[in-house]
């Protein structure tokens, strides 16, 4: 982890906010203590800033950029392969497609699917890893070896299997993608449940008549919340990049729409031909947005680390 | 300690049995169902008539578990893994053919991630927060937000169509020795493959030592006057080696599928290739038996790196044989 703070702000910081806020306050002074420690890091900040222009860039671009990525170019009568002008400003690809346009339109699939499907994989792992290491014994031995099996698939072929066996649309993308990327997600939340469900908060509960379902929802769940944004950020940013290899295998989002993954695999059939304006910019963008989502996830990782430094 | 194995053995199996179920109901979900491969093999010979007889020939209507318990049957009293109707070779062919393609790629790219990353990771580790170790996690964040093709794709651009102008594809003959017909084809994809892993296990082997290195008996180490190069070896890198096993053990399997895509852009028929084509033209047989193959063996994994974290380091082997 690089950038975190030198340990004695970090103590500062720590004991200051103990000193200062009352025991009622102690969820707002741990949340606003995690922010400030995110804040230090200039770099999760900037990662973070990037990562809002790109949103801006993907879904506001479009509206003072205006090109046409749906109709063949054929139809328009417009130039292929054309090199950067002060009409298309990052050239036009093999279809006549504006590129720069096209980072906007196809960032947006990559972006939405991305989130959704990362989104999807959180909410099913956490479930599943929640239930599976709160109810324990022989549930959690068969719910297990169920992941183990999963885990032990390739993902890809999975992947791949799954789309070849049903139709390709959006959705099922989505679907696809959130459905085999939250086994790790499963396993990292119930090592979290089995760890909150033996700390004495969660047996006082129990000793109070709590049921099991109460104590999962408002206790082990919230005090995972951590663990599972920290995870969450980095599922995000692997189902972007699954998105992408699917692209490349030519079993990604199917024309006239398109995700940078695809757009980049029909950069590379350009390369040899020396137009770098379509795959150069593109994997330009997608590296950045990896790396910047990567990074919020380790600086986050960082923040709640501060949880160590109390006890 | 062989009864603990001999535990672990019996889980797998049952693991394995999911899988097998899993991987064998799919197809039911097909477009076309389990007579989606009919199609495939029919061709412009395809009708529903023609569909129905090629049904009845492979026993597709008979009930689902009958047809699983067959399916366990012959993988596990037969030790055949089916016959691909596409390519009209038995599965077990198409193993002996394109694994050992694959596993030669996986092998030099994984000795190589070995030799470089845990040095890489020990020497971040004890320079840790200075420029080297900035610069070398910076480029593993780079490396591990580029996709594995565009890496390779990459790779392509500047060392094949550029200046050193290596081959640009591995040796593909069919013939077992084909594939050493070229060496210097091999380059440019046990590179990309190994950078990829590089990124990844380096930045673990990074935080393994990291946490070793605050341990009571490393400043014990240092306060009786153990030398620093003498530490880091001896107590360091001893110590922090049990995950890093733990992690090539899931690893390396995962490696003989998941280097699909660096197979796919250096135009390599290995397994994964022959994977994907067989999934998009539904040759069921042949991404079952494969499937089965590598699961097989990321069990095995498992239970090796569970082993030989035993071996690394005793007081697991002590607490596993209670």
């Amino acid at each position: 982890m690089i950038n975190e703070p030198p340990p004695s702000e970090l103590h500062s910081l720590v004991t200051e906010n103990l000193a200062s806020t009352e025991r009622s306050d102690e969820v707002v002074a741990m949340w606003r203590q995690r922010t400030r420690i995110f804040v230090h890091n200039k770099l999760a900040v900037t990662s973070v800033l990037f990562l809002i222009v790109v949103v801006l860039f993907c879904y506001v671009g479009p509206l003072l950029y205006h090109t046409n990525q749906t109709n063949q170019a054929t139809a328009l009568n417009v130039a292929f392969n054309a090199a950067p002008s002060l009409k298309h400003w990052l050239g036009t690809d093999s279809s006549g497609y504006d590129e720069l346009g096209r980072i906007m339109f196809g960032g947006e699939y990559s972006l939405s699917l991305g989130m959704l499907a990362g989104l999807i994989t959180i909410v099913v792992g956490t479930i599943y890893g929640m239930v599976s290491g709160f109810l324990g014994g022989i549930v959690d031995t068969l719910m297990m070896r169920l992941l183990d099996a999963f885990l032990s698939i390739p993902l890809l072929f999975l992947l791949i299997t799954l789309i070849s066996v049903f139709q390709r649309s959006t959705v099922f993308l989505i679907a696809i993608i959130g459905a085999t990327g939250w086994f790790a997600n499963g396993r990292i939340i119930r090592g979290d449940a089995l760890l909150i469900k033996k700390l004495e908060y969660s047996e006082a509960a129990t000793a109070m008549g709590g049921t099991k379902w109460h104590i999962i929802w408002r206790h082990v769940f919230p005090n995972s919340m951590s663990n599972i944004v920290t995870v969450a950020t980095f599922s995000v940013a692997d189902a972007i990049l699954f998105l992408s290899t699917l692209g490349f295998l030519g079993l990604g989002i199917q024309a006239p729409q398109t995700d940078w993954g695809t757009m980049m695999q029909a950069g590379s059939v350009q390369q040899s031909n020396g137009f770098w304006w379509e795959i150069y910019p593109t994997a330009l963008m997608f590296v950045l947005v990896i790396v910047a989502i990567t990074y919020v996830g380790e600086a986050l990782r960082d923040a709640f680390e501060v949880r160590l430094l109390e006890r | 300690m062989f009864s603990y194995i001999l535990r672990r053995l019996g889980q797998s199996f049952i693991v394995l049995l999911l899988v097998m179920l899993i991987t064998f109901s799919l197809p039911y979900f097909e477009v076309g169902g389990i007579l989606a491969p009919a199609y495939a093999v029919l061709g412009t010979h395809a009708n529903p008539h023609t569909v129905h007889l090629w049904g009845v020939q492979h026993g597709m209507f008979r009930p689902y578990f009958v047809r699983f318990w067959e399916y366990i049957d012959q993988v596990f009293i037969h030790f055949n893994l089916g016959h691909s109707y596409k390519q009209n070779l038995s599965v077990w062919a198409i193993i002996s053919i394109y694994v050992p393609r694959t596993l030669w790629l996986a092998l030099s790219s994984l000795v190589l991630t070995v030799l470089i990353a845990l040095p890489l990771g020990i020497y971040q580790a004890s320079k840790r927060n200075t420029t080297v170790d900035y610069v070398a996690t910076g480029t593993a964040f780079v490396l591990y937000g580029i996709p594995a093709f565009l890496l390779g794709i990459l790779m392509l651009q500047f060392f094949s169509f550029g200046w050193p102008h290596l081959p640009t594809s591995p040796p593909n003959g069919v013939a077992p020795w084909a594939m050493f017909t070229d060496p210097l084809g091999f380059i440019l994809p046990v590179l990309t493959l190994t950078l990829l892993s590089i990124a990844f296990l380096s930045r673990f082997m990074r935080s393994a030592v990291l946490e070793v290195l605050v341990q009571d008996y490393v400043r014990s180490a240092i306060a009786k006057g153990c030398s620093r190069p003498r530490m880091l070896i001896h107590h360091a890198f001893r110590n922090a080696l049990g995950p890093i096993v733990i992690i090539l053990g899931l690893y390396f399997p995962g490696l003989l599928g998941g280097a699909v895509v660096i197979e796919a852009v250096f135009n390599y028929s290995g397994l994964g290739v022959q994977v994907v084509n067989a999934a998009t033209i539904s040759d069921v047989p042949t991404v079952l038996g494969v499937t089965l193959l590598v699961a097989i063996l990321t069990l095995l994994g498992n239970l090796m790196a569970d082993v030989a974290l035993g071996i690394v380091n005793p007081r697991i082997r002590i607490q596993g044989s209670r």
